[in-house]
């Protein structure tokens, strides 16, 4: 427990992990709010507004990970 | 005497509403959040740069996976397409919205490995992407033509993706340390063999030929997904070739990272 790790530890791009959050949360509600899209919309509307979440979410997250820290 | 009918529905009704394949959607929600938290416990208090980018993918990945799974055992996003033919078919169109997710971050990791640059990750990803929404495309389609034409597109598409991995990623990943060659060679051998297995699921589950049921498409399915998610980010997670070049903590409290060597 001395200093065996002299290493500072790499900052977190807070813009980031809120980013990878909302991406989680986007990706989430691609799948949860099926019932609701498609009692409302339609099946049409529903199949490529949750396509459209999920590349979306996956997009982000693809981008918050390669932006995770402060450079 | 007559036959088992769990036996012949491949399954068991869980909910009480017709449909035994919940046995199996359950059985993957579990084994999601199960793989979802020990990701997680892994990977808590890491703090080398690079691993912790694959800890925020792997974790991500089986994560939306246990709620895709739940979804489905719930009965969302399940819709009936009623062929040309009159059949009326059950489609589990989440279980879409899961891999246009997931599986381009399970790629997203093996590009790290290998560190390509960020046009082959999007090369790589947007192909990905194309598979499975032609897929789904097929799965929803009413005549076998139009089916049986996205699947052969949405395997064209897989293929593309093994042919990149297997040359350019494959070769860039050669160029780094033995410990990231032996790790990628691992995980595109894993990705080969199962993602190979996917498109021939399809065409033998009842969104193709109909030869297996939907209990034991279900099944199979989610041994496949929880194979390819959980079971990648095991095999990924325990390999120190996720650590960066100048740093070497343990990447996780109670594995010995050691184990992978």
């Amino acid at each position: 427990m001395t200093d065996t790790n002299t290493q500072e530890t790499p900052v977190l791009n807070t813009r980031s992990v809120v980013g990878l959050a909302v991406c989680l949360v986007i990706a989430l509600s691609g799948i949860f709010l099926i019932p609701t899209f498609e009692s409302r919309a339609g099946f049409g509307v529903t199949f490529w507004t949750m396509a459209a979440l999920e590349l979306l979410a996956m997009v982000g997250v693809a981008y918050f990970v390669l932006n995770l820290h402060e450079e | 005497m007559g036959m088992d009918p769990i036996a012949l529905q491949a399954g068991f009704d869980l909910l009480g509403d017709g449909r035994p394949e919940t046995l199996w959607l359950g059985i993957g929600t579990l084994l999601m959040i199960i793989g979802t938290f020990y990701f997680i416990a892994q990977g808590w208090g890491v703090t080398d740069k690079e691993a912790r980018e694959y800890y925020a993918i792997t974790i991500l990945v089986p994560g939306i996976a246990s709620a895709a799974y739940l979804a489905m055992f719930f009965g969302i996003g399940v819709t009936e397409v009623e062929l040309a033919s009159g059949a009326v078919l059950d489609i589990y169109y989440a279980r879409y919205a899961d891999w246009l997710f997931t599986t381009p971050l399970l790629l997203l990791d093996l590009a790290l490995l290998a560190k390509v640059d960020r046009v082959s990750i999007g090369t790589l990803i947007g192909v990905d992407a194309l598979m499975i929404v032609t897929g789904l495309i097929g799965a929803l389609s009413k005549t076998p033509l139009a089916r049986y034409t996205w699947w052969l597109f949405s395997t064209i598409a897989f293929l593309f993706v093994l042919y990149y991995l297997l040359t350019s990623l494959r070769s860039a990943a050669a160029q780094r340390s033995e410990e990231v060659q032996s790790t990628f060679n691992t995980l595109t051998a894993l990705v080969a063999v199962l993602w190979t297995a996917y498109p021939i699921l399809w065409i033998v589950g009842t969104e193709g030929a109909g030869v297996v049921g939907l209990g034991v498409e279900t099944l199979a399915f989610m041994v496949l997904d929880v194979t390819a998610k959980v079971g990648f980010g095991f095999v990924l997670l325990r390999s120190r070739a996720i650590l960066g070049e100048t740093e070497a903590p343990e990447p996780s409290a109670g594995a010995d990272a050691s184990a992978a060597d």
